[in-house]
């Protein structure tokens, strides 16, 4: 009753799965749990499936985490930073645009103004990330043409998680992983907010996305204060990626950093070209 | 230590005393073994009721501002704050409309009875079946510690104070052996009209 | 003339006018009036109660003052069957809102989404305007305390101080006399009293009469709204002079 390895040899698609456990009358329910493994392995989206039947191919949620862990090794390689000061926030993104083995541009810029004052950075499958940050771009700037004022950072966090929560529970789930950095219009206070694929929010002093994690957040542990400087924070920012360069196997092609102040978004000058040996 | 009530991390655990009721939860949000944050509260007060929700980060949130939502709007229609054994059903009601692709959470109720003052607790399953109990309730991956730790620290009609120390330690010294919850914790102490918050610091490692 | 074009509220008459809502607008001028007063520490909202009877049971719920949300409350006059649906309506938005943005609706967003659905009455078909206007008192971290008025058209607009109902055109007047720029939530409560008592039938008032609501900051900056008692309301007419005497029995 393996039907499982019959996908791996590719003898059989999803959809002929599907009609073949009516066949052999297999509950529903199970049918699910089974063919949530080979899936993951068969139907990275780039792959041609043929004609997959979209209609009776609802993945609950369990599959579909599956799925993402899968598809993210690549995704894992990009890297989002954000740091938050006493006045500003830091966001920085790799420039690398990567797809398989291969770079496809080195100048890739992972970010999206929202506002004035709020910066996303995003990373995750190539075709959700800017189809979704451009959504949210689109209804950011709807609401402050209506509204005649801007979305607070923190509001802007929470409309995304919400657009995103929704998302993951629909047919096909934009599998996305964000960092919303800003300044608060009114109070000026710096925020910044991490959030991954499955829509978990949280407000945090400093964050990163994929692989980056690993080697970054020990670091700022050690170094990060709340109040330090835009200066102190790009250096600390170097540090990391410092770090990155000599741990990562793959050159992450530099980093596109911005930072948002009480007076907007501006681009920040970074040394890419510095080597880093590996230890 | 698997499965997606186990990505985030976290635990929750809920205590009768006498004309008393403690609720507490741990602080860490995690993705498997990494810790993102070690300030993410999982309990969420509704006007004299409070609800602990673990499981997985998204729904915890989902699932807070859904009640919020319809808490609100229960207080404005009724001009009075619901009670918890209405809330308890609310909840179990609202769950169980997902049945079919439920909230990956375990909720915990605790509150004092408007009317009588009685201490009411509750918990849980993710598709909305209520678990009353007269002791303790527990949720989230240090379940089976917290269950070993308040089946020995509880004990019937305790004061505001004991009730603390116990919830407090149980809370503590279970998810000290969970590696997936811990960072800390909040504390609330609801008496008849007085509720205590207090933050734990917690081992930080 | 007007017989032809007033049943409609689609339609304009040929002076360009449209009959229902003028209606709408009578009706409102029927029911007690309602006040607002923005000060600079707060806003008050006074409204007087029409039916007061022996027989009739009184609930500790306002018939005038109703909370939209945390940080909002209005004042209706005019219809309260109508009132209700729209009531409903904005607590719906506020916490839709709230939902979506973790954030506390700002308040001219609220008023507009309300007067939207109003507007809505005077142009689809088949259907009568509300027949209410509002006066709305709230506060947010953008614009602080606002005060706002709207009415059956879908019109709103921000004020200092503004009155609807019965006799509102004196109301009016005599607000804008005894306004000050400035002037603290004490003082606001006090010229509300006033006029109310002006505008009302009889010259001493009682705290069955009335119904008295204020927004306001604690010492700690949190935002409140507050329905008040009846015996807050007796102490304020007592304070002001205005008070009923108490053995004079009611009619």
């Amino acid at each position: 009753m393996d039907l499982g390895r019959w996908i791996i040899g590719g003898s059989l698609r999803p959809c002929a799965l599907l009609s073949l456990a009516s066949v052999r009358s297999v509950h529903p329910d199970r049918l699910k749990l089974q063919c949530a493994f080979p899936l993951e392995l068969q139907s990275s989206r780039h792959r041609d499936l043929g004609p997959v039947p979209t209609n009776n191919l609802k993945l609950p949620l369990a599959d579909l985490h599956l799925l993402s862990n899968f598809v993210h090794n690549i995704a894992k390689m990009e890297i989002l930073l954000g740091i938050t000061g006493k006045d500003f926030t830091l966001i920085a993104a790799s420039k690398a645009a990567m797809r398989g083995a291969t770079i496809l541009k080195a100048s890739d810029d992972k970010t999206r103004h929202l506002n004035k004052h709020t910066l996303m950075a995003y990373s995750g499958e190539a075709g959700d990330t800017v189809q979704f940050a451009e959504y949210i771009q689109a209804n950011a700037q709807l609401y402050s043409m209506r509204n005649e004022s801007d979305l607070s950072p923190s509001a802007l966090a929470n409309f995304v998680r919400g657009e995103l929560a929704t998302s993951l529970r629909s047919r096909k789930p934009y599998n996305v992983n964000l960092l919303l950095g800003g300044v608060d219009p009114i109070t000026h206070k710096p925020s910044l907010y991490w959030l991954d694929y499955l829509a978990a929010l949280a407000p945090l002093p400093y964050a990163a996305h994929g692989y980056a994690q690993y080697y970054c957040l020990s670091i700022l542990d050690k170094h990060h204060h709340p109040d330090i400087t835009l200066g102190q924070g790009i250096k600390l920012l170097t540090l990391c990626t410092d770090e990155l360069k000599r741990r990562l196997p793959v050159d992450f092609k530099g980093m596109t950093v911005k930072a948002v102040t009480k007076d907007g978004i501006v681009d920040i000058e970074f040394n890419d070209d510095k080597v880093v040996k590996s230890a | 230590m698997s499965g997606i009530f186990a990505i985030n991390g976290g635990a929750c655990v809920a205590m009768v005393g006498k004309d008393c009721v403690a609720i507490a939860c741990d602080l860490r949000l995690g993705l498997q073994a990494l810790t993102v944050s070690n300030n993410f509260p999982k309990i969420f007060q509704y006007g004299d009721v409070f609800l602990g929700l673990t499981g997985l980060a998204t729904d915890v949130s989902t699932v807070s501002d859904l009640f919020r939502y319809k808490v609100n709007m229960y207080r404005l229609r009724e001009e009075r704050d619901i009670a918890p054994r209405t809330f308890a059903n609310l909840v179990s009601s609202t769950l169980y409309e997902k049945r079919f692709g439920p909230y990956f959470v375990g909720p915990v109720v605790a509150g004092l009875d408007p009317k009588t003052g009685e201490p009411f607790i509750c918990g849980f399953d993710s598709i909305g079946c209520i678990d009353f109990a007269k002791d303790f309730i527990v949720s989230g991956t240090a379940t089976d510690q917290l269950f070993g730790m308040c089946e020995s620290l509880w004990e019937p009609d305790m004061t505001p104070d004991q009730l603390f120390e116990t919830i407090s330690q149980s809370l503590l010294n279970a998810v000290d052996r969970d590696a997936l919850s811990g960072w800390g914790a909040h504390v609330y102490i609801i008496e008849k009209d007085k509720v205590t918050k207090r933050l734990l610091k917690g081992r930080q490692d | 003339m007007s017989r032809r074009y007033d049943s409609r509220t689609t339609i304009f008459s040929p002076e360009g006018r449209l009959y229902q809502v003028e209606y709408a607008l009578e009706a409102i001028s029927h029911a007690g009036t309602a006040i607002g007063i923005l000060a600079k520490d707060g806003i008050v909202l006074a409204a007087e109660r029409k039916v007061t009877s022996k027989l009739l049971e009184q609930d500790t719920s306002a018939e005038k003052l109703y909370i939209l949300n945390d940080n909002m409350i209005c004042a209706v006059a005019g219809m309260t069957a109508d009132a209700n649906i729209l009531i409903n309506f904005a607590r719906q938005a506020a916490q839709r809102y709230l939902l979506t943005y973790n954030e506390d609706i700002p308040c001219e967003q609220l008023v507009r989404k309300l007067c939207d659905l109003k507007q809505g009455y005077t142009q689809h078909g088949g259907l009568r305007p509300f027949g209410v206007s509002f006066i709305y008192a709230g506060w947010d971290p953008q614009r602080q305390f606002q005060l706002y008025l709207s009415n059956p058209s879908g019109n709103y607009g921000g004020w200092k101080a503004t009155s609807a109902g019965a006799n509102n055109a004196s109301a009016q007047s005599l607000l804008k006399q005894d306004y000050k720029e400035d002037c603290s939530l004490k003082e606001a409560c006090g010229v509300a009293v006033k006029v109310l008592s002006k505008t009302m039938d009889s010259t001493k008032l009682s705290s069955e009469k009335i119904e008295f609501a204020t927004v306001g900051q604690t010492k700690d900056g949190k935002i409140y709204h507050r329905l008040w008692s009846a015996d807050e309301i007796t102490a304020l007419l007592k304070e002001h002079d205005l008070a009923k005497d108490e053995n004079t029995e009611d009619k």
